[in-house]
């Protein structure tokens, strides 16, 4: 199940964004037939703050058994992974 | 005179006696500028409240550019701003000065992050990557001012204070985000009861601790500090109360300034 961040804003700031994202995430997941990774699609994601990826990543992966995946991070975004990682 | 971090620490003519007295100051740089917001929201409820302003009309002109008369009449600061309405000015003179942007609340900082402040940095000429990395700082500060002040404001002010300047030939952008909240110390206290200073209260808060008990969160600072440093060269500074804390790439440095309402932090980007 792929979801398309940028489909959210391209500009993704805050932990309350954030909470309203998983919320809808988890709709969409619910509903799709799909047993495979959640996979957050960030192409198009201009601006990604550390509040905002902490938050999401979090609770995702807590609810989904880590199997989330990254992918199409921006320099901009990749960076902010990286920062929460550390 | 320039009025500026490096010298407004010695000045103490302009804040004394609930008078911000700019009538000596010259070029002010963001630092000085929130410093000035947060005083006049701290003087606000006196009745002996005043603003001394500069008789240089290139002065009045520079302030007006900064929209500082619109913030001051938010307080109620009228009677004190006939030398702005005297003098008209063009928008566009100078793209370098930004004008103070006041968010009372989170959607109208999310808002403005679009509107306002990515635009900013492009008329700064910071490159793509570099904008969307410093637009990231303006909104980890940002969202540190609402997450640690909302639903209780110590006054009836609230929101972020966010005023930056580009000095093209020192290639430097400062931006300082301020806010009249309960600033560092009256955040952390509900975790930390036994923080004795507001100087150890934000070299707290740079550490990754919050104020928000029970919740992950509290990396916010450290990130700044490390994009600020490690991708610009760059320096962030921090008043809360009457502690100040400068961190750059040689390690922190603090010391006991003048109190203040709330909390002023800002970051120096070199490019």
């Amino acid at each position: 199940m792929t979801i398309q961040m940028s489909k959210f804003n391209t500009v993704l700031n805050g932990r309350p964004a954030a909470k309203e994202a998983i919320l809808r995430i988890f709709q969409i997941v619910n509903g799709s037939i799909e047993k495979e990774n959640v996979i957050l699609d960030f192409s198009d994601v201009e601006i990604l703050t550390p509040s905002y990826a902490d938050e999401l990543l979090r609770e995702l992966k807590k609810k989904y058994n880590n199997k989330v995946e990254v992918i199409n991070t921006s320099s901009m975004a990749a960076d902010t992974m990286k920062a929460i990682s550390d | 005179m320039d009025t500026t971090f490096d010298t407004i620490y010695k000045c103490e003519k302009v804040f004394c006696n609930h008078t911000i007295n700019l009538s000596e100051c010259g070029w002010l740089d963001p630092w000085t500028m929130g410093l000035i917001c947060l005083k006049a929201v701290e003087y606000s409820a006196e009745k002996d409240r005043s603003i001394v302003l500069p008789k240089d009309i290139r002065m009045i002109s520079y302030l007006k550019r900064m929209h500082l008369p619109t913030f001051l009449k938010e307080l109620a600061y009228d009677q004190f701003l006939d030398p702005f309405d005297k003098k008209d000015i063009s928008e566009k003179e100078n793209f370098n000065i930004h004008e103070i942007v006041h968010c009372n609340f989170r959607d109208e900082f999310d808002g403005r992050l679009s509107s306002k402040i990515r635009p900013m940095f492009i008329g700064f000429n910071l490159k793509s990557d570099e904008e969307r990395l410093a637009t990231g700082l303006v909104a980890e500060l940002g969202n540190n001012v609402f997450d640690h002040n909302a639903g209780f404001w110590p006054t009836d002010f609230s929101g972020a204070i966010i005023i930056a300047q580009h000095n093209p030939i020192k290639k430097q952008i400062e931006v300082a985000v301020a806010d009249a909240g309960v600033g560092f110390m009256g955040s952390l206290r509900a975790s930390r009861p036994d923080l004795k200073t507001h100087t150890d209260a934000i070299l707290l808060g740079l550490s990754g601790t919050s104020g928000r008990i029970g919740e992950n969160r509290g990396n916010g600072l450290k990130t700044i500090q490390d994009w600020t440093i490690n991708k610009f060269n760059g320096i962030v500074r921090i008043h809360s109360g009457d502690g100040l804390v400068v961190v750059d790439k040689n390690g922190q440095k603090t010391s006991d300034v003048f109190p203040i309402l709330g909390t002023l932090a800002s970051f120096m980007l070199k490019y």
